[in-house]
């Protein structure tokens, strides 16, 4: 489904990533931990086509080359980046939003739209497997909602748009510990043969609960090292300085 | 300076010897000076002038215009209205409310005092001025719905200055929605100059709405003064978007204690659409509130400037006065302009202002971008987002609605 060949990205003359490679298949779960700015955004951000990045190396999604396509192309073809960060959009109903980009998904792979009360009533289901109240949905996205809100409300648009391959930029971060779970449960109940993830995440806490099929440590811009799910635990244990 | 306009008293018909004397006495004042230009400090960034010279071979007025078909009207939502051709007063419809409650008439040019203002498109107006109305509504009356003044614009005003006053009284304890539509899609270049006269007595309500229907080469000057009593209040929304030029000149004088004003404006320009939003709000007297959120969206070469006055007397202890204007520039070459002024003679009063202009947020278009929203809809989210914002307070469901749709066809360029 995704295949880096030695990705290097540069921005403002910082040169973040170095050659890295990564290979995901469909129905994977993939797991990229590392510290603090190892570059582990940086890739999220490279894979969603943020602008900015001098780009080198290859990066083939489907057999098709991702820099051909805009982020919007990206979305429409079923890759998903839950933002470490999800912007506060003033003005914007959250629920016209969710729809706008649903429609504009659909429009773009010739499905038919759906109408406001299919709609809502879709949105509602979906709200309510996260424990996300209704009010939140009639607010202007993302503007004043709490930490752990606002990752609810990413992973809600990732059950609506229902991506192929799905990015958690640390979703994991700022999640008490029932949030948490529920974001789990949202992520697990998602995943199929189909589907891929590539979960960022900077502990082991959210391993606890979706169980990665691999393991890698981003260091420096490269992928020092891959495992499966073992590697996740021993890095909790002895930190990263060992194995980078 | 360059001669491009031609004016003639004799081509208004039905006047009186004095009127005739008057009206060549205020076109002699206006030649003196010409349209205002840069060097007038109220038209520092909009160089009437130096615009009209360049779109306008020549302007120059006509009292006689061919009968026009019907129009469209509104039908988001029921309403009462006063149709207006060309300034003058066509049809009206009240049939929504009880009828010796409000009154409505032709503007009395031979009897009704007006307002002063030195420059010289309030000379040019006493000159030529014809059509317009008098409203007023009775006390203790409020209208059950909101009132809509067609302001029709033919198609045959090319090069041309339409000129009228309007006059609207609201009695004591009456309320009254107002919107201004401005109606024409011409192609045809042409000027509109109104002064309009606003008092709104005690315990009233005014919403006043102004808001252009279509794209239209019209260079609109409009001149309000304002006057308030006890507890009334007096609430603007500007969505004057797609007009060519627009200067928006507005007087509020909160004379008694409680009044309430606010000013809230919306623009969306394009090309090389030029808006000014002037406002000056006297607080004359204790204990009055004032507030002021203009918003701008500047696209290709296009001009926003708001000028803001707040005026404190040395009396009007506990004024609370508030103003903020903010801008997206979307284009290197437009260009907006803010300048606020506070003159406060009392101590013991709460006034703030503030000014933001930037660019628009490219973090934001990619959050939107990666949910599969096409960049151009992800910028027209953005931006209807930023101006919607200012209908917030209006409680009116259906006209904020309507204002909310209509806006944001001016943004999609109609
Ligand atoms: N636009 C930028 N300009 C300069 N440096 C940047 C920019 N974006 C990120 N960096 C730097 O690149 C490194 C990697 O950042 P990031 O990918 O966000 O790390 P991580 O998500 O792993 O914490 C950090 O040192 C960060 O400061
Ligand atoms: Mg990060």
């Amino acid at each position: 489904m995704l295949n880096i060949k030695n990705l290097e990205a540069t921005i403002d003359n910082k040169h973040i990533l170095k050659g890295l490679n990564l290979d995901i298949k469909p129905g994977e779960v993939h797991a990229i931990m590392g510290p603090n700015g190892s570059g582990k955004s940086t890739l999220a951000n490279v894979l969603s086509g943020k602008n900015g990045y001098e780009i080198k190396g290859d990066i083939k999604y489907n057999g098709e080359s991702l820099s051909e396509l805009s982020t919007e192309e990206r979305a429409q073809k079923g890759i998903f980046l839950a933002f470490q960060y999800p912007l506060e959009i003033p003005g914007v109903n959250t629920n016209t939003f969710l729809r706008t980009s649903l429609n504009s998904i659909k429009k773009a792979r010739g499905q038919k739209e759906l109408d406001t009360l299919t709609f809502l009533k879709l949105v509602k289901e979906k709200a309510s497997e996260l424990g996300i109240n209704e009010k939140f949905l009639s607010r202007q996205l993302n503007v004043g909602f709490s930490g752990g809100e606002k990752k609810k409300n990413e992973i809600l648009q990732m059950k609506i748009l229902q991506p192929k391959l799905s990015i958690l930029d640390e979703t994991d971060s700022g999640l008490d510990i029932d949030a948490l779970r529920i974001v789990a449960d949202g992520v697990n109940s998602y995943k199929n043969k189909e589907n891929a993830f590539l979960i960022i995440t900077h502990y082991q806490r959210l391993l606890d609960y979706i169980k990665p099929d691999f393991v890698h440590v981003l260091s420096n811009g490269k992928i020092m090292k891959t495992g499966d799910a073992e590697l996740g635990i021993q890095l909790e244990k002895t930190g990263y300085s060992n194995i980078v | 300076m360059k001669q491009n306009y031609d004016f003639k008293i004799e081509k208004i018909k039905n006047l009186s010897p004095e009127e005739i004397i008057l009206r060549k006495k205020n076109l002699a004042l206006f030649y003196q000076t010409g349209f205002p230009n840069k060097k007038d400090e109220d038209w520092k960034f909009s160089d009437l002038n130096s615009i009209l010279g360049k779109n306008f071979n020549n302007i120059s007025n006509n009292d006689f215009f061919p009968k026009e078909r019907g129009f469209k009207k509104i039908n988001e939502f029921e309403h009462n209205f006063i149709s207006l051709l060309n300034g003058k007063l066509i049809s009206t419809n009240f049939s929504y409310e009880e009828k010796n409650k409000i009154s409505l008439d032709n503007f009395d040019y031979k009897n009704e005092p007006f307002l002063e203002n030195k420059n010289s498109l309030y000379f040019l107006n006493n000159a030529l001025a014809t059509g317009g109305f008098l409203l007023e509504i009775s006390k203790n009356y409020k209208l059950k719905k909101p009132l809509v003044i067609y302001n029709n614009f033919s198609n045959s005003l090319k090069e041309t200055i339409v000129n009228y006053k309007n006059s609207i009284i609201l009695n004591e304890n009456s309320e009254l929605n107002l919107i201004n539509y401005i109606n024409n899609s011409s192609k045809e270049n042409f000027m509109v100059n109104i002064l309009e006269n606003i008092k709104i007595k005690k315990d009233s309500s005014l919403n006043n709405i102004l808001i252009n229907n279509s794209k239209c080469n019209c260079y609109f000057y409009k001149y309000l003064k304002s006057d308030l009593e006890k507890n009334s209040n007096f609430e603007n929304y500007l969505l004057s978007s797609g007009l060519k030029f627009n200067k928006l000149d507005i007087e509020i004088n909160l004379n008694e204690e409680n009044s309430k004003s606010s000013v809230f404006s919306a623009l969306n320009l394009m090309n090389s659409e030029h808006q000014e939003i002037k406002t000056r709000i006297n607080h004359n007297t204790p204990h009055c509130h004032s507030y002021q959120k203009v918003k701008n969206v500047l696209n290709h070469e296009s001009k926003g400037i708001y000028q803001g006055k707040i005026f404190v007397k040395n009396i009007a202890q506990k004024t609370d006065a508030y103003q903020l204007s903010k801008a997206l520039i979307l284009n290197d070459a437009a260009e907006f302009d803010a300048k606020p002024e506070l003159e406060i003679y009392a101590d013991d009063v709460k006034c703030s202002h503030g000014s933001t202009s930037g660019s628009i947020d490219l973090n934001s278009i990619h959050y939107l971008k990666s949910r599969g929203i096409p960049e151009k809809e992800a910028y027209q989210m953005l931006i209807n987002g930023f101006l919607c914002e200012v209908l917030e307070k209006l409680s009116d469901g259906k006209i904020k609605n309507f204002l909310k749709e209509k806006l944001e066809r001016q943004i999609n360029g109609y």
